[in-house]
């Protein structure tokens, strides 16, 4: 392979894995804190795409109408979140596992099929947005610009969730939940309010993760369950819980992945999984997570 | 309860197995071949949900990938069947030990494993088994599915495969009844509630879960095999995530700690499959409130439910008298 070959390769997997990385992250988060396994981030990605395509195409007719999806359909699903959590998560936080799995489960399925009664199944594809439609030539080669940017977001929303977590008051009561939830609850903190917050939360950054991938992959039936696949690889290599985890869990990911597709294209799928495999049971907790 | 309270309630659950197998066997008579076919479908996913309800409800530990087995049962018996001149009855009885053969392969790597971890490894698992069916196109035609396996002319009529089905399903769940009543089931319990503590008696824990693993997967195995058969064409689809929590769903909606609780769910599960979907294409939407209000307001599922009803009636009579 030629160097500008390497280059762009590696790029494209940078777009794929900080992508990922916004829609993992927030399914670490909510596990780390409410600790729910949530089987449908995966579907809440995908409402987030289906309501970006809406809102850019339907409801704002301007130019510019996608950055505008890109503001509100993240927070549409926050909302619908929102909703979820106080009506029926709430309820189950103190039952086994099986039953967590199965409730949000049941919400792949509702949700899935609410957006098949709501958009049908086609794909539905959003053009790439001004002044993002131009390619930007990286060692001579093109590059879709609109990629260069998707790199971009991966370390922004890093950094915001960083902060957010070091130096709100926020941050601190859900570390000191993630440590020891038990003792925060001793100590007075109110715990049904913080995970709303933190639910809408993940769920917003899903919405984000979603309205991204529209415009160089389509909306369509079927997306939610591929990338919740792709989110648990992820977040088991990087640690369940782990926010740098999943920021290196994502970046693994999509360099294995591009470079899979190079390797044996039919058995691209496999390699994160054979990944998540060796990581299992080398260091079952992550690569940046701590044993319990 | 007294030892002759015990007595009469074994003497009734007997009576109660005996009239249930007595009307199944009459069904032909009566039942269309549509219906009977739904019936051959009910025993075989019975069959699957009471196999993975041993590691499940007995044992304690949720997979996500019981499917992936079952599919290895039904592509080992197809594989065998198209590719060799094996009589049927080898070919049917090869799946589940090549079904076993994968779960002690899978299970040693995920019986280290716990909770969380222990769901999320069997899901990847079942995710490449898809994965290598769907992919390796030479040898097992990839999404194309393995089709028009040869059956042997006996078996062909449905009536007739219904009666296999009913006498394969049987016994299993016969075997599984005494393996869940042995000492062995009742340490796999004891796991289930407390590891440590098991652990702590001297019970080599992750011995026993890789065994419970193992014929469990025998299990999947042999309701993949029987599917292999009735349906006489096999797809990439049996490995699917999907149909793994097909097969939770309904071990849920029988409920998991009552053995009977994933036959009476295949049944009421594949039943609302059928009529639902005469109705509406919206069937996922439907599964899904039903298993968001099974959990809210039905814990314990409809076996739990009506056990829990029958022992409250009689608490009251024997108060009573």
């Amino acid at each position: 392979m030629t160097f500008q070959g390497l280059i762009i390769q590696i790029l494209s997997g940078l777009s794929t894995g900080m992508v990922i990385f916004l829609i993992a992250v927030g399914l670490s988060l909510v596990f780390g804190t409410l600790r729910i396994l949530n089987l449908a981030h995966g579907a809440l990605y995908m409402l987030g795409a289906y309501m970006c395509y809406w809102i850019s195409s339907v409801v704002v007719q301007t130019s510019g109408s996608f950055w505008w999806a890109l503001l509100l359909a993240p927070v549409g699903v926050a909302l619908f979140g929102g909703v979820v959590e106080v009506l029926l998560l709430r309820r189950i936080y103190d039952r086994e596992h099986l039953d967590q799995y199965l409730l949000t489960f049941a919400l792949v399925l509702v949700v899935g099929d609410l957006c098949k009664l709501a958009w049908g199944v086609e794909f539905l594809l959003v053009s790439t947005p001004w002044p993002l439609n131009g390619p930007v030539f990286v060692v001579g080669m093109p590059f879709p610009s609109y990629n260069v940017f998707l790199i971009f977001c991966g370390p922004l929303v890093f950094a915001g969730l960083w902060a957010l977590i070091r130096y709100t008051r926020l941050g601190k009561v859900i570390r000191a939940m993630t440590y020891n939830r038990e003792m925060a609850n001793a100590l007075g903190t109110n715990v049904p309010r913080v995970y709303t917050v933190v639910f809408m939360l993940g769920c917003w950054l899903a919405g984000l993760g979603g309205a991204l991938v529209v415009p160089t992959s389509s909306a369509m039936p079927g997306m939610d369950m591929v990338v919740l696949i792709e989110c648990f690889i992820i977040i088991v290599v990087g640690g369940l819980g782990s926010l740098p985890g999943a920021f290196l869990g994502s970046l693994i990911f999509g360099l294995v992945n591009a470079f899979g597709i190079l390797v044996a294209p039919r058995l691209a799928v496999a390699f994160g999984f054979i990944l998540m495999i060796i990581v299992l049971i080398i260091r079952p907790w992550g690569l940046m997570g701590k044993p319990e | 309860m007294t030892l002759s309270a015990v007595r009469k309630e074994k003497s009734v659950s007997r009576m109660i197995v005996i009239v249930v197998l007595a009307i199944l066997a009459a069904l032909p008579l009566v039942l269309t071949k549509g219906w009977l076919s739904l019936v051959t479908e009910m025993l075989i996913l019975a069959l699957a949900a009471g196999g993975l309800n041993l590691i499940l409800g007995y044992a304690g530990m949720v997979s996500f990938g019981p499917a992936g087995l079952y599919a290895v049962g039904a592509y080992a018996t197809a594989l065998i069947l198209v590719y060799t001149s094996w009589p049927f009855g080898l070919a049917f009885i090869a799946g589940p030990f090549v079904a076993a053969g994968a779960a002690v392969l899978i299970g040693w790597f995920c019986v280290r494993l716990t909770q969380v971890y222990f769901a999320l490894l069997t899901l990847a698992f079942a995710q490449i088994i898809h994965t290598i069916i769907f992919e390796w196109y030479d040898f097992t035609k990839g999404d194309n599915g393995i089709v028009d396996i040869p059956l042997p002319e006996l078996l062909k009529p449905i009536p007739h495969y219904y009666y296999f089905s009913l006498i394969v399903v049987a016994l299993c769940l016969g075997l599984l009844w005494m393996i869940v009543r042995s000492p062995f089931g009742k340490t796999l319990q004891a796991m289930r509630e407390n590891a440590q503590r098991a652990e702590s008696v001297g019970i080599p824990v992750r011995r026993y879960q890789l065994a419970a693993f193992v014929i469990s997967g025998f299990f999947l195995g042999v309701a993949g095999s029987l599917f292999c058969g009735f349906n006489k064409n096999v797809f990439p689809n049996y490995a699917h995530w999907i149909k793994s929590t097909e097969m939770l769903v309904v071990c849920l909606l029988g409920g998991i700690y009552n053995f009977f609780g994933p036959l009476v769910g295949s049944v009421v599960y594949l039943f609302l499959d059928k009529v639902i979907t005469g109705y509406t294409q919206y069937w996922p939407l439907v599964l899904g409130l039903i298993i968001i209000v099974l959990l809210l307001f039905l814990r314990g599922g409809i076996a739990g439910f009506i056990a829990e009803r029958w022992a409250q009636r009689r608490g009251s009579r024997e108060e009573a008298s």
